[in-house]
């Protein structure tokens, strides 16, 4: 469902600062594929997603989405169908806007937006159930402002946003990273909960091992702006976070040590 | 002093257009615009220039609106697509509306005192002449704060909020950021045009420099009417642009009587603003000092 062909990003081009993020990266993702991305920093995952998204053009290769080309559709194009969670949770919301105004602007993620209101009971009402199925208990605070809002609950509620419309691919930008162990499991369980019941096709960045081992029906380690490693079915089912290291250093051609550190903080 | 409030009450509601227009910029949009101080004696050119020939007053506000928009329009056109920082990109506009301006009025002023204006066809259609003024700009004034609330709360209207308040998140959810900003910038001049032709109707002319110090004016107002009433909702943050209209052209009738020259009042307005924006920050410095002399102490 989604392709990417010989994609490569190379920041700051023809300088000294030269750098190669992506090396030509080939993926294929199924529908319905759950899959989590691990690699220590500067590996290239952020500017994957960041790719697929449209916040970056590639200077070489193709994506392809339902085998439609969209390496030239402009990022708000490409949200009509790509949902995204970012690290921040400053990122995901407008601030001084309610929640339920938040909420309406995803409501129209996928249509044209015209003159009608924003807002109305009905659409309040279905905000209202929406929010009270993940019992974070905002479902009676519709009218107030974002800004007064927990990372926590910014997140949880930039998720119910990116998924408001089904999108046809969630991108997940190490979207726990910034909380406290126990709010992030609860963003990783309404995470898995969204993405299964609904079925959506994901991509999602994370620095936790045993998180990376345990959602999702396949891993991907990205390592230099390549993918390394590609596991999924049973092999994903049984992995361990030893032998994931075995595969790193028998991939990468180097030993894990820092690289361990970077992903093994996995307290969560 | 009763004509000194109703004096402040008509200039505070007509130049209140132009404050509601600077808070679609400044307040929604986060765009600093400067290009209002070239729109809104643009709105006044073409409008005196219409009347002045004769022309119809009603079509004469509807050109000075349709010039405004296209002014506003230039400066988003110029950030988005030609990528200048929006501070600069209103600068050039405002420049180049300095010349364009000049040529629409072909002279530095034109008088309008035995031209037909608005006034003229509301005073034969039996409007008391000590009222007409008041009428049809608080009339305007409140419809179009009114229009504004509601266009605010239009799924577009969402788009354009999300745009100012949180771009990325803005993109992320489909919304053309980048339109948004050219429609907002429209919008806004549009209102400031609309106002500089009332105002020229309203003083009897249109004067080439009439515009120097719109964007500080209308800072000044939109400013002082949030710290008098906060921003809880669209409605009540419109209203204050209008209220603080109102209090700032209050204190410039003031400060006149006081016995200050017209010609100090933009130093006057610039301090004002200076304390208004710095306020807050002055309130946390306190604060904190306190605070911390508080900590010290234990």
């Amino acid at each position: 469902m989604l392709e990417l062909k010989g994609v490569t990003k190379i920041f700051n081009a023809g300088t000294v600062n030269e750098n190669v993020v992506l090396r030509d990266i080939n993926l294929k993702v199924d529908e319905g594929d759950f899959i989590s991305i691990i690699g220590s920093n500067g590996a290239g995952k952020s500017t994957l997603l960041n790719v697929i998204a449209g916040v970056y053009a590639v200077d070489k290769g193709t994506i392809l989405l339902d085998g439609r080309d969209i390496t030239r559709m402009p990022e708000h194009e490409r949200a009509r169908f790509i949902g995204r969670v970012f690290q921040d949770p400053m990122k995901g919301t407008a601030p001084s806007m309610t929640i339920e105004e938040n909420l309406a602007i995803a409501y129209c993620r996928s249509s044209r937006r015209t003159l009608k209101w924003g807002l109305n009971n009905k659409l309040r009402e279905e905000f209202r159930q929406k929010l009270a199925e993940t019992g974070l208990g905002l479902e009676n605070r519709l009218n107030y402002k974002v800004k007064l809002l927990s990372g926590g609950q910014r997140q949880a509620l930039t998720l119910i946003i990116a998924t408001m419309v089904k999108p046809k691919l969630l991108l997940l930008d190490e979207h726990t990273a910034a909380l406290d162990p126990s709010t992030a499991r609860q963003i990783n369980n309404l995470t898995e909960e969204i993405v299964l019941q609904k079925g959506i096709t994901t991509l999602m960045i994370t620095h936790n091992m045993e998180h990376a081992i345990k959602m999702g029906n396949r891993l991907i380690m990205m390592d230099k702006g390549q993918i390394i490693l590609d596991i999924k079915g049973s092999d994903k089912a049984s992995l361990t976070v030893n032998e994931l290291v075995d595969m790193f250093e028998e991939a990468a051609h180097r030993k894990f040590d820092e690289d361990r550190v970077m992903l093994r903080v996995s307290n969560g | 002093m009763f004509g000194l409030m109703i004096t402040a009450l008509e200039q505070g509601l007509v130049f209140g257009i132009m404050a509601l227009g600077v808070y679609i910029t400044f307040k929604v949009l986060d765009f600093p615009d400067l290009t209002v101080d070239g729109s809104f004696p643009l709105g006044a050119a073409v409008a005196s220039i219409i009347i002045f020939n004769n022309g119809n007053p009603l079509l004469a506000l509807f050109f000075a609106t349709v010039a405004g928009i296209t002014a506003g329009c230039i400066t988003g056109l110029l950030n988005t697509r030609a990528k200048i920082t929006g501070l600069l990109s209103s600068i050039l506009t405002m420049t180049a509306l300095y010349s364009i301006n000049l040529r629409i009025m072909g002279r530095a002023n034109v008088t309008l005192l035995n031209s037909r204006t608005i006034f003229t066809y509301l005073e034969e259609w039996g409007v008391p002449h000590s009222w007409v003024f008041l009428a049809l700009f608080t009339i305007a004034a409140f419809l179009i704060k009114s229009l504004l609330d509601c266009f605010l709360k239009t799924q577009i209207g969402f788009a354009l909020r999300a745009t100012g308040d949180n771009p990325e998140m803005a993109r992320a959810n489909g919304i053309n950021t980048d339109t948004m900003k050219i429609l907002g910038l429209s919008l806004s001049n549009g209102l400031v045009a609309l106002s500089g032709a009332l105002v020229a109707q309203y003083q009897g002319f249109a004067d080439i420099g009439m515009g120097i110090g719109t964007i500080v004016a209308g800072l000044a107002s939109v400013i002082i009417g949030e710290m008098m009433l906060g921003e809880r909702s669209i409605g009540v943050a419109t209203f204050a642009s209008l209220m603080g209209s109102f209090i700032y052209r209050l204190s410039i009738g003031i400060a006149l009587r006081l016995g200050f020259a017209a010609t100090d009042l933009k130093l006057l307005t610039t301090i004002l603003v200076i304390i208004a924006l710095s306020t807050p920050k002055i309130r946390n410095l306190l604060r904190s000092t306190t605070s911390s002399a508080v900590s010290n102490g234990n």
